[in-house]
C-alpha cells in the first residue's frame, strides 16, 4: 500500500491532541445566577473514612443536575447529604464545608429536619410505595403536615398525579392498592408523593434503574416537565440517560468533583482527561 | 489521540476498522491519482485506465465507512472525542471520494490528450498537482494525528493553489486564442487544472474536520485571519 498507510502506526501512539482553546472552567458554577443549592469545599466521612473530599458545587435553580461517576465515588453521599438523609447513618457525618439551601445552612442546629426533608423531596433507586392505595400514598404527606380537609386533599391528590403524568392511568383506581401497579407506574407514584407536600428541590437517586424503556422514557419525560417548577439533583449511571435529561452534569471520582459544567460540554468536549475517559468507557 | 483502550474491546475494534478503512481509502486515491497523473505526463492509457477502474474500490469504502459510522453510532453511542471521531470519519469519506473522482476526470481526459500530439503546457498541470496532493496528504495526515497546526496550516495553502490555478488558465485561455487548432487538448488542460483545485477544496474540508475530531472546533466558514 501507499506511504499513507504505511506511515500511519507510529504516528497514532504518540499523538496528543491540543485543543484550539479552552472552552469553559473545569470546575466553576454553571450559571451566573445564585445557585439553589450551594455545596461548599464539603468534606464527608463514615466514622474515619472520609468518603468526599473538598466537595464545592452550585446546584441551578429549576434545572436539572446530573451526578455521574463510578460506583463509590461519593455521587449518592452527596445526594443524601442534601436532604440530610445521612444522619440516619451512625458515625456518618459532614466534617467540613456547608450546604446551603435558597441561602439557609441546612446543617445548622436550628433547621427542622423534616421540614427540610418536605422542602427536598427525595426519589430512590426502587420503587418505595407504601403498603396502601393510591391515594393514600399521595395524601399521606399531606396528612403530615396538618393538611385533612377533604377537598383540599383531593385537590393535591390529582394534581400530583397529573404532575407525575400517572392520573390518567389511576384515576378510575385510586382506592385500588399501590403494589398493583407497574414498576414504572409505582415510580412515579413516588415521585408524585415527593410532588405532594410541594418540595422546591427533587433528589433522584437512580430512578430508572429498575425500570424497562418505555417506563424509564415516561419518567424522562416527567423530569423534563418537572424542571420548569422544581429544582431537580439526579444520580444516573446511565450515561445516555444523563446526556438526556440533565441541563448539568458533575462527575465525581474518588470522592472528588472532577469537573462540572453544561451537560452538552462535557459529554462532547470534557475538559478534564478523567472525565473523558469515564464517559467513552475508557476507565480502568 | 487514542491513548488507553475502551474496557469494550469491540468499541475499540469498531473504531479501529473506522479508521482504517478511512485511511486505505485515502490511500487508494492517492495511489488513484498518481497513476492519473503518470498517465498524463507519460501519455500511458495503462495508467489511466489503472486509475478509473480504481475509482469503483474508493467507492466501495465510501459506503462502508458510511455503514461502519452508523453501526458505531447505533451500538455504542460515542460521545466526546469517539463521537468526534466517527462523525468526523463519515464527513471525510465524501471528500476522500471526490478527490477519487477528480483522479478519475484527469485519467479520462489524459486519455483524450494522449490520442494527439504531446502539448508542452501539460507541463503546467504538475506543479499544482504537487501543491493539491501534498495538500490532500497533509489534510489525512493530521487526521491521522490529531494536529490541529498541520490542519490550520492547509486552509492558506488553498488560496495559493486557487491563484496558481487561475494563472494557469490564463496562460492555457491564451494558448487558446493563439494556436485554435489545439483548442480541444487545451480545454482538457483546463479541466484538469479545475479538478487539482477542486482537490485542494476537499483537502481544506477534510483538514477542518480533522480540527473538529481533535480539538471539537469548528473552523468552517471563517474569514480567514480567524483560522490562521
Amino acid at each position: 500500500m501507499v506511504s499513507l498507510i504505511e506511515e500511519m502506526p507510529d504516528t497514532l501512539a504518540q499523538h496528543q491532541p491540543e485543543p484550539v482553546q479552552q472552552i469553559a472552567e473545569s470546575v466553576g458554577p454553571a450559571s451566573e445566577v445564585a445557585p439553589m443549592i450551594d455545596i461548599a469545599n464539603v468534606d464527608f466521612v463514615y466514622g474515619s473514612h472520609q468518603v468526599l473530599h473538598n466537595v464545592t458545587l452550585p446546584v441551578p435553580a429549576r434545572a436539572v443536575t446530573a451526578f455521574i461517576g463510578p460506583s463509590g465515588c461519593g455521587k449518592t453521599t452527596l445526594l443524601r447529604c442534601i436532604n440530610r438523609m445521612n444522619d440516619l447513618i451512625d458515625n456518618a457525618r459532614i466534617s467540613g464545608g456547608s450546604i446551603h439551601l435558597d441561602g439557609v445552612d441546612i446543617n445548622a442546629s436550628n433547621v427542622d429536619v423534616v421540614d427540610l426533608r418536605r422542602r427536598v423531596g427525595m426519589v430512590f433507586q426502587k420503587s418505595n410505595p407504601f403498603p396502601k392505595s393510591i391515594y393514600d400514598n399521595i395524601s399521606y404527606g399531606l396528612r403530615l403536615a396538618g393538611i385533612t380537609k377533604r377537598a383540599r386533599v383531593d385537590e393535591a391528590v390529582e394534581k400530583s398525579l397529573r404532575a407525575a403524568a400517572l392520573w390518567d392511568e389511576v384515576k378510575d383506581r385510586l382506592d385500588a392498592n399501590a403494589f398493583g401497579l407497574s414498576g414504572g407506574q409505582q415510580q412515579r407514584l413516588c415521585i408524585a408523593r415527593a410532588l405532594a407536600v410541594e418540595p422546591e428541590v427533587i433528589l433522584m437517586d437512580e430512578p430508572c434503574s429498575a425500570l424497562d424503556p418505555i417506563a424509564t422514557a415516561k419518567v424522562e419525560e416527567l423530569i423534563h416537565q418537572l424542571k420548569a417548577d422544581y429544582t431537580i439533583v439526579i444520580v444516573t449511571h446511565n450515561m445516555q440517560q444523563a446526556g438526556r435529561c440533565s441541563d448539568h452534569t458533575a462527575f465525581f471520582y474518588l470522592g472528588r468533583l472532577i469537573e462540572f459544567g453544561p451537560t452538552g460540554l462535557i459529554f462532547s468536549n470534557p475538559r478534564e482527561r478523567k472525565t473523558e475517559d469515564y464517559i467513552t468507557g475508557r476507565f480502568g | 489521540m487514542i491513548a488507553q483502550r475502551h474496557i469494550l474491546g469491540t468499541f475499540d475494534e469498531a473504531l479501529s476498522s473506522l479508521r482504517n478503512n478511512v485511511l486505505m481509502m485515502a490511500g487508494l486515491t492517492e495511489r488513484t491519482f498518481d497513476r492519473a497523473i503518470k498517465g498524463l505526463l507519460e501519455r500511458d492509457d495503462d495508467l489511466c485506465a489503472n486509475a478509473i477502474a480504481d475509482d469503483e474500490e474508493i467507492d466501495q469504502l465510501e459506503k462502508l465507512v458510511d455503514k461502519e459510522g452508523v453501526d458505531l453510532l447505533l451500538r455504542f453511542q460515542p460521545v466526546a472525542s469517539d463521537l468526534r471521531r466517527v462523525v468526523a470519519a463519515m464527513k471525510l469519506s465524501p471528500n476522500i471520494e471526490r478527490v477519487g473522482d477528480q483522479a478519475t476526470t484527469v485519467a479520462r481526459r489524459a486519455r483524450k490528450l494522449n490520442r494527439h500530439p504531446a502539448l508542452t503546457e501539460t507541463e503546467l498541470i504538475e506543479p499544482l498537482y504537487a501543491l493539491g496532493m501534498s495538500m490532500f496528504k497533509d489534510a489525512i495526515d493530521a487526521y491521522v494525528k490529531e494536529d490541529v497546526p498541520l490542519a490550520m496550516a492547509i486552509i492558506p495553502r488553498d488560496e495559493e493553489l486557487d491563484e496558481m490555478n487561475a494563472t494557469v488558465q490564463r496562460q492555457l485561455i491564451e494558448r487558446m486564442a493563439q494556436d485554435p487548432d489545439q483548442l480541444r487538448g487545451y480545454l482538457n488542460l483546463i479541466f484538469i487544472a479545475r479538478c487539482m483545485e477542486r482537490v485542494g477544496d476537499h483537502a481544506t474540508n477534510i483538514a477542518e474536520d480533522a480540527v473538529y475530531a481533535a480539538a471539537a472546533e469548528d473552523i468552517r466558514h471563517q474569514p480567514f485571519a480567524e483560522t490562521s
